[in-house]
Protein backbone atom coordinates (compact mmCIF):
# COMPACT_ATOMS: atom_id res chain seq x y z
CA UNK A 1 0.00 0.00 0.00
CA UNK A 2 2.96 2.32 0.81
CA UNK A 3 4.55 1.50 -2.32
CA UNK A 4 1.68 2.43 -4.19
CA UNK A 5 0.80 5.57 -2.54
CA UNK A 6 5.21 6.34 -3.35
CA UNK A 7 4.44 5.51 -6.56
CA UNK A 8 1.22 7.41 -7.10
CA UNK A 9 3.41 10.55 -5.62
CA UNK A 10 5.92 10.42 -7.84
CA UNK A 11 4.11 10.42 -11.04
CA UNK A 12 2.13 13.38 -9.65
CA UNK A 13 5.61 15.15 -8.93
CA UNK A 14 7.02 14.55 -12.48
CA UNK A 15 4.22 15.11 -14.42
CA UNK A 16 4.09 18.74 -12.70
CA UNK A 17 7.26 19.17 -13.30
CA UNK A 18 6.74 18.28 -16.90
CA UNK A 19 3.76 20.65 -16.87
CA UNK A 20 6.00 23.76 -15.18
CA UNK A 21 8.44 22.98 -18.02
CA UNK A 22 6.09 23.39 -21.01
CA UNK A 23 4.77 27.01 -20.78
CA UNK A 24 6.48 28.99 -23.29
CA UNK A 25 5.43 32.68 -24.26
CA UNK A 26 5.97 33.42 -27.52
CA UNK A 27 5.73 37.09 -28.75
CA UNK A 28 6.27 38.56 -32.55
CA UNK A 29 6.73 42.26 -33.47
CA UNK A 30 5.59 42.85 -36.84
CA UNK A 31 5.32 46.09 -38.52
CA UNK A 32 2.20 47.85 -38.30
CA UNK A 33 1.06 51.35 -37.92
CA UNK A 34 -2.20 52.81 -35.64
CA UNK A 35 -4.17 55.95 -36.16
CA UNK A 36 -5.50 57.37 -33.09
CA UNK A 37 -8.08 60.06 -33.18
CA UNK A 38 -7.17 61.97 -29.84
CA UNK A 39 -8.79 65.06 -29.94
CA UNK A 40 -12.00 65.68 -32.00
CA UNK A 41 -11.34 69.48 -33.66
CA UNK A 42 -13.89 72.32 -32.76
CA UNK A 43 -14.66 75.49 -34.79
CA UNK A 44 -14.15 78.84 -33.21
CA UNK A 45 -16.81 81.41 -34.23
CA UNK A 46 -13.86 84.86 -33.82
CA UNK A 47 -15.64 86.85 -36.55
CA UNK A 48 -19.37 86.75 -38.43
CA UNK A 49 -17.55 85.20 -41.57
CA UNK A 50 -14.85 83.33 -40.19
CA UNK A 51 -14.79 79.61 -38.64
CA UNK A 52 -11.57 78.48 -36.81
CA UNK A 53 -10.20 75.79 -35.03
CA UNK A 54 -6.87 78.14 -33.43
CA UNK A 55 -7.47 78.31 -29.40
CA UNK A 56 -7.30 82.17 -30.04
CA UNK A 57 -10.15 81.94 -32.11
CA UNK A 58 -12.02 79.71 -29.55
CA UNK A 59 -11.48 76.87 -31.24
CA UNK A 60 -10.08 73.68 -30.57
CA UNK A 61 -7.46 71.62 -32.53
CA UNK A 62 -8.05 68.39 -33.60
CA UNK A 63 -4.99 66.12 -32.60
CA UNK A 64 -4.20 62.83 -34.16
CA UNK A 65 -1.94 60.60 -32.75
CA UNK A 66 0.52 57.78 -35.36
CA UNK A 67 1.85 55.00 -33.79
CA UNK A 68 4.41 53.04 -35.76
CA UNK A 69 5.84 49.46 -34.04
CA UNK A 70 8.88 49.36 -36.37
CA UNK A 71 11.24 52.52 -38.18
CA UNK A 72 11.35 53.33 -41.97
CA UNK A 73 7.96 51.47 -42.82
CA UNK A 74 5.11 54.02 -43.46
CA UNK A 75 4.56 57.52 -44.58
CA UNK A 76 1.80 59.71 -42.70
CA UNK A 77 -0.08 61.72 -45.05
CA UNK A 78 -2.47 64.43 -43.45
CA UNK A 79 -4.65 66.77 -44.78
CA UNK A 80 -6.58 70.04 -43.61
CA UNK A 81 -10.08 70.34 -44.86
CA UNK A 82 -10.60 71.91 -47.80
CA UNK A 83 -14.59 71.43 -47.97
CA UNK A 84 -17.41 70.97 -45.38
CA UNK A 85 -19.26 67.76 -44.83
CA UNK A 86 -22.24 69.66 -43.27
CA UNK A 87 -23.06 73.08 -43.80
CA UNK A 88 -26.02 75.14 -44.13
CA UNK A 89 -26.52 76.34 -48.14
CA UNK A 90 -23.98 78.90 -48.82
CA UNK A 91 -23.98 81.13 -51.69
CA UNK A 92 -20.93 82.54 -51.82
CA UNK A 93 -17.15 80.77 -51.69
CA UNK A 94 -15.16 80.06 -48.76
CA UNK A 95 -11.53 80.34 -48.49
CA UNK A 96 -9.94 77.59 -46.72
CA UNK A 97 -6.17 77.46 -44.98
CA UNK A 98 -4.62 74.78 -42.70
CA UNK A 99 -1.65 73.63 -41.27
CA UNK A 100 -0.36 70.12 -39.62
CA UNK A 101 2.23 70.51 -36.98
CA UNK A 102 4.04 67.80 -34.88
CA UNK A 103 2.32 68.64 -31.88
CA UNK A 104 4.56 65.69 -29.46
CA UNK A 105 6.89 63.35 -29.76
CA UNK A 106 7.71 60.21 -27.82
CA UNK A 107 11.16 60.11 -29.35
CA UNK A 108 13.96 62.23 -29.62
CA UNK A 109 14.82 60.93 -32.25
CA UNK A 110 11.36 62.68 -34.13
CA UNK A 111 12.78 65.73 -33.43
CA UNK A 112 13.33 66.10 -37.45
CA UNK A 113 9.86 65.35 -38.83
CA UNK A 114 8.65 69.12 -38.38
CA UNK A 115 11.87 70.47 -41.29
CA UNK A 116 11.67 67.25 -43.26
CA UNK A 117 8.00 67.54 -43.97
CA UNK A 118 6.60 68.00 -47.12
CA UNK A 119 3.62 70.43 -48.22
CA UNK A 120 1.45 70.36 -51.10
CA UNK A 121 -1.70 71.44 -51.68
CA UNK A 122 -3.62 70.69 -48.52
CA UNK A 123 -1.61 67.79 -47.67
CA UNK A 124 1.47 67.46 -45.67
CA UNK A 125 3.44 64.04 -45.43
CA UNK A 126 6.12 63.08 -42.58
CA UNK A 127 8.29 60.17 -43.16
CA UNK A 128 7.58 57.99 -40.12
CA UNK A 129 11.54 56.72 -39.79
CA UNK A 130 11.42 56.49 -35.86
CA UNK A 131 9.70 53.85 -34.12
CA UNK A 132 6.78 55.17 -31.38
CA UNK A 133 4.36 57.66 -30.94
CA UNK A 134 4.00 61.15 -32.86
CA UNK A 135 1.52 63.68 -32.53
CA UNK A 136 0.13 66.17 -34.93
CA UNK A 137 -1.86 68.73 -34.47
CA UNK A 138 -4.03 70.63 -37.24
CA UNK A 139 -5.06 74.37 -37.94
CA UNK A 140 -7.98 74.85 -40.05
CA UNK A 141 -9.45 78.21 -41.04
CA UNK A 142 -12.74 78.76 -43.32
CA UNK A 143 -13.05 82.52 -44.66
CA UNK A 144 -16.95 83.39 -46.01
CA UNK A 145 -17.09 84.96 -49.02
CA UNK A 146 -15.63 88.98 -48.50
CA UNK A 147 -16.86 90.97 -45.32
CA UNK A 148 -19.90 88.34 -45.52
CA UNK A 149 -21.59 86.37 -42.11
CA UNK A 150 -21.89 82.65 -42.65
CA UNK A 151 -25.14 81.80 -42.10
CA UNK A 152 -26.11 80.44 -38.97
CA UNK A 153 -26.41 76.53 -38.61
CA UNK A 154 -24.13 73.49 -38.07
CA UNK A 155 -21.00 73.59 -39.99
CA UNK A 156 -18.66 69.88 -40.05
CA UNK A 157 -15.30 69.16 -41.80
CA UNK A 158 -13.01 66.28 -42.41
CA UNK A 159 -9.51 65.81 -41.46
CA UNK A 160 -7.94 63.27 -43.17
CA UNK A 161 -4.80 60.96 -41.88
CA UNK A 162 -3.52 58.04 -43.86
CA UNK A 163 -0.91 55.81 -42.96
CA UNK A 164 0.52 54.00 -46.31
CA UNK A 165 3.70 51.71 -46.14
CA UNK A 166 6.78 52.32 -47.81
CA UNK B 1 8.98 65.98 -6.91
CA UNK B 2 6.93 62.82 -6.69
CA UNK B 3 3.82 64.73 -6.33
CA UNK B 4 4.68 66.07 -10.07
CA UNK B 5 5.02 62.69 -11.30
CA UNK B 6 1.54 61.04 -10.35
CA UNK B 7 0.01 63.90 -11.67
CA UNK B 8 2.12 63.92 -14.89
CA UNK B 9 1.18 59.76 -15.25
CA UNK B 10 -2.48 60.28 -14.29
CA UNK B 11 -2.70 62.78 -17.44
CA UNK B 12 -0.88 60.56 -19.34
CA UNK B 13 -3.35 57.80 -18.97
CA UNK B 14 -6.06 60.20 -19.38
CA UNK B 15 -4.80 61.05 -22.48
CA UNK B 16 -4.29 57.12 -23.81
CA UNK B 17 -7.58 56.25 -22.57
CA UNK B 18 -9.49 58.90 -24.61
CA UNK B 19 -7.50 57.72 -27.94
CA UNK B 20 -8.96 55.63 -30.39
CA UNK B 21 -7.68 53.63 -32.73
CA UNK B 22 -7.75 52.21 -36.65
CA UNK B 23 -5.25 49.37 -37.54
CA UNK B 24 -4.69 47.14 -41.04
CA UNK B 25 -2.57 44.64 -40.65
CA UNK B 26 -0.21 42.70 -42.46
CA UNK B 27 1.95 45.62 -43.64
CA UNK B 28 2.53 43.75 -46.74
CA UNK B 29 0.18 41.13 -47.64
CA UNK B 30 1.14 38.19 -49.63
CA UNK B 31 -1.47 37.24 -52.61
CA UNK B 32 -2.15 33.40 -53.05
CA UNK B 33 -3.97 31.55 -55.18
CA UNK B 34 -7.58 31.31 -54.29
CA UNK B 35 -10.21 27.98 -55.29
CA UNK B 36 -11.37 30.06 -58.47
CA UNK B 37 -9.59 29.68 -61.29
CA UNK B 38 -7.90 32.98 -63.16
CA UNK B 39 -8.57 34.66 -58.93
CA UNK B 40 -6.09 35.86 -56.62
CA UNK B 41 -6.75 36.35 -52.90
CA UNK B 42 -4.99 38.18 -49.70
CA UNK B 43 -6.25 38.32 -46.52
CA UNK B 44 -5.89 41.17 -44.23
CA UNK B 45 -6.78 42.04 -40.66
CA UNK B 46 -8.57 45.15 -39.08
CA UNK B 47 -9.00 46.34 -35.24
CA UNK B 48 -11.48 48.98 -34.42
CA UNK B 49 -10.81 51.02 -31.84
CA UNK B 50 -12.60 53.51 -32.51
CA UNK B 51 -15.90 54.57 -30.91
CA UNK B 52 -16.86 57.29 -33.38
CA UNK B 53 -16.60 55.19 -36.57
CA UNK B 54 -18.22 52.01 -37.24
CA UNK B 55 -17.87 51.32 -40.73
CA UNK B 56 -15.02 50.87 -43.24
CA UNK B 57 -14.63 51.06 -46.52
CA UNK B 58 -11.91 49.02 -48.38
CA UNK B 59 -10.19 49.75 -51.75
CA UNK B 60 -7.37 48.69 -53.96
CA UNK B 61 -5.18 50.89 -56.03
CA UNK B 62 -2.02 50.31 -58.70
CA UNK B 63 1.32 52.99 -57.80
CA UNK B 64 -0.84 55.91 -59.28
CA UNK B 65 -3.96 55.61 -56.96
CA UNK B 66 -6.34 54.43 -59.54
CA UNK B 67 -8.67 51.90 -58.37
CA UNK B 68 -8.42 48.26 -59.54
CA UNK B 69 -11.74 45.77 -59.32
CA UNK B 70 -11.36 43.75 -56.86
CA UNK B 71 -14.18 41.50 -54.69
CA UNK B 72 -14.75 41.13 -51.33
CA UNK B 73 -17.76 39.78 -48.94
CA UNK B 74 -18.44 43.54 -48.07
CA UNK B 75 -16.60 46.59 -49.66
CA UNK B 76 -18.18 48.53 -46.63
CA UNK B 77 -17.37 46.58 -43.42
CA UNK B 78 -19.42 47.22 -40.05
CA UNK B 79 -17.26 46.58 -36.90
CA UNK B 80 -18.26 47.36 -34.21
CA UNK B 81 -15.91 49.65 -31.13
CA UNK B 82 -12.92 46.99 -30.30
CA UNK B 83 -14.03 44.36 -32.50
CA UNK B 84 -11.41 42.30 -34.95
CA UNK B 85 -12.23 41.31 -38.09
CA UNK B 86 -10.42 39.30 -41.00
CA UNK B 87 -11.68 39.62 -44.40
CA UNK B 88 -10.52 38.27 -48.06
CA UNK B 89 -9.80 40.37 -51.02
CA UNK B 90 -9.97 38.65 -54.56
CA UNK B 91 -8.37 39.73 -57.47
CA UNK B 92 -7.76 38.80 -60.96
CA UNK B 93 -4.86 37.30 -61.47
CA UNK B 94 -4.49 39.47 -64.63
CA UNK B 95 -4.37 42.39 -62.83
CA UNK B 96 -1.76 41.30 -59.53
CA UNK B 97 1.09 43.12 -61.20
CA UNK B 98 -0.57 46.30 -61.08
CA UNK B 99 -1.88 46.50 -57.23
CA UNK B 100 0.04 48.67 -55.33
CA UNK B 101 -2.34 49.60 -52.04
CA UNK B 102 -4.94 47.59 -50.31
CA UNK B 103 -6.47 50.48 -48.16
CA UNK B 104 -9.36 51.02 -45.21
CA UNK B 105 -10.68 54.50 -44.51
CA UNK B 106 -13.06 55.16 -41.91
CA UNK B 107 -16.30 55.91 -42.74
CA UNK B 108 -18.19 58.49 -39.96
CA UNK B 109 -22.20 58.86 -39.86
CA UNK B 110 -23.15 62.42 -40.00
CA UNK B 111 -24.14 62.65 -35.91
CA UNK B 112 -20.88 61.10 -34.93
CA UNK B 113 -19.00 64.24 -36.31
CA UNK B 114 -18.78 66.85 -34.06
CA UNK B 115 -17.03 69.72 -35.51
CA UNK B 116 -14.05 68.42 -37.18
CA UNK B 117 -13.91 64.66 -37.90
CA UNK B 118 -10.92 62.70 -38.68
CA UNK B 119 -11.02 60.94 -41.87
CA UNK B 120 -8.81 57.56 -40.87
CA UNK B 121 -6.88 56.12 -43.87
CA UNK B 122 -4.31 52.94 -43.19
CA UNK B 123 -2.81 51.04 -46.59
CA UNK B 124 -0.79 48.08 -47.02
CA UNK B 125 1.57 47.26 -49.62
CA UNK B 126 1.72 45.02 -52.35
CA UNK B 127 5.30 44.26 -53.37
Amino acid sequence: MFKQILTIGAISTMSTIALAAETPIVGNVSSKCSIFTDTPGVYGNPTPDELSTLPADGGVYPVIRYDVSIADYYTAKISWPNSFSTAPSLTDSVTWDGEVEVSNTSDAGMSGYEAAKTEYENHTEYELTVAGSTWFKITSEAVYGVDKSLPGGEYKANVVAECIAD
Amino acid sequence: MNKLHNVYAAALTLFACSAAAHELTPTYPEIRPSYINGVSVTTMQMWNRRSDALYYEVNVFDSEWNPIPFATPNRILYMGYLSHISFDIYIRDNDINKISYICTTSKQLKEDVISTGIKSKICSRIK
